[in-house]
């Protein structure tokens, strides 16, 4: 038998998988489960949803994030490695992309292989709540448009905090709260209506693409993500809105 | 899939812990396994990619040689 994690599922988003109640226990893989089918669509899923936009966010987010080449990066929820490959090539140091998803990551993989993009990445399956690398490793953790999707949020956000080195920064991409009232209705509108019929008709999966929208809304605004920071021992955590806040940045520092 | 044994990155299995634990890994090249002996779990390593999760491991003790 597979020893038990001992863990407390303390975050609410454990309990939900969408808008459906579930056990916390289930949620890791119901997500799992999610991003295995629409691995070989997800880019194109992305371009299609955000109109190219999401490109735009991550390109701020490397130029935030300031790469440098001493300094070693681990990418979390790293899929097909947008952000390890945007950190090498804006002359970042070694990347490792980490994700619980074997076929997100194999996808990424192999697309780095067909660009001859290897050099400096290495990839590992690997939980955001329980990582599989020593206290005080990195000088950077990113994760982008991935800690909506973990069970366990603020496990995820203290096992940031513990494989950075002291000094370390760690950077959250993710999608938020949309500050302006008459753009949240149109952005709300717009995302349960197009979105999962974009997926039913890109990817062949409604439902997944149903779970995409439904777990934006639940994630938490950018001022509780702050409070949640704070809790995990974070310091000097700040947010920058994208797109009026149709997703946010999230940094902050292990002290 | 064209390519079956491609190999893990040596510097990557050196840094690697076992996610339980956080405890040393022993790497069995043969096997294409990263093994943690504290919690009695061995890795997998498929495809180069180290499979670095509780619920893909072998249980050490279901299974063992015998030693």
């Amino acid at each position: 038998m597979i020893p038990s994690m001992n863990r407390n599922i303390s975050s609410p988003e454990g309990a939900w998988f969408g808008d459906r109640a579930v056990d916390p226990s289930e949620k890791t893989g119901l997500v799992r489960g999610v991003f295995d089918r629409v691995a070989s669509r997800y880019d194109l899923m992305n371009d299609l949803m955000s109109a190219g936009v999401h490109r735009v966010w991550k390109a701020r987010f490397i130029r935030d994030l300031n790469p440098r080449p001493h300094e070693a990066l681990l990418d979390v929820a790293a899929g097909t490695g947008d952000i390890a490959t945007g950190w090498r090539s804006s002359g970042g140091g070694p990347a490792i992309l980490c994700d619980i998803n074997e076929a997100m990551l194999s996808q990424g993989r192999d697309r780095a292989m067909d660009r001859g993009k290897l050099s400096g990445m290495s990839w590992a399956v690997g939980n955001a709540e329980c990582l599989p690398f020593p206290d005080r490793s990195f000088d950077a953790y990113t994760i982008a448009f991935g800690l909506r999707n973990v069970t366990d949020i603020d496990a995820a956000l203290c096992e940031a905090r513990r494989v950075l080195k002291p000094g370390g920064r760690f950077f959250c991409l993710e999608f938020s709260r949309v500050a302006i009232l008459p753009l949240r209705k149109i952005y709300d509108a717009y995302s349960e209506a197009v979105i999962p019929r974009l997926g039913a008709l890109i990817a062949q999966d409604r439902d997944a693409y149903a779970y995409l929208v439904e777990s934006i809304r639940r994630f938490p605004t950018q001022e509780v993500l702050i409070e949640r920071m704070e809790r995990a021992g974070f310091a000097f955590i700040s947010y920058r809105n994208l797109s009026a806040g149709i997703a946010a940045i999230h940094r902050a520092r292990r002290i | 899939m064209s390519e079956p044994d491609r190999k893990a990155d040596p510097k990557l299995l050196e840094i690697l812990v076992c996610p339980l634990t956080k405890g040393p890994l022993r790497y069995d090249a043969a096997a294409q396994e990263l093994i943690s002996e504290r919690a009695g779990l061995a890795y997998p390593i498929r495809d180069g990619i180290p499979i670095m999760l509780a619920d893909e491991a072998r249980s050490l003790e279901d299974d063992a040689p015998g030693s």
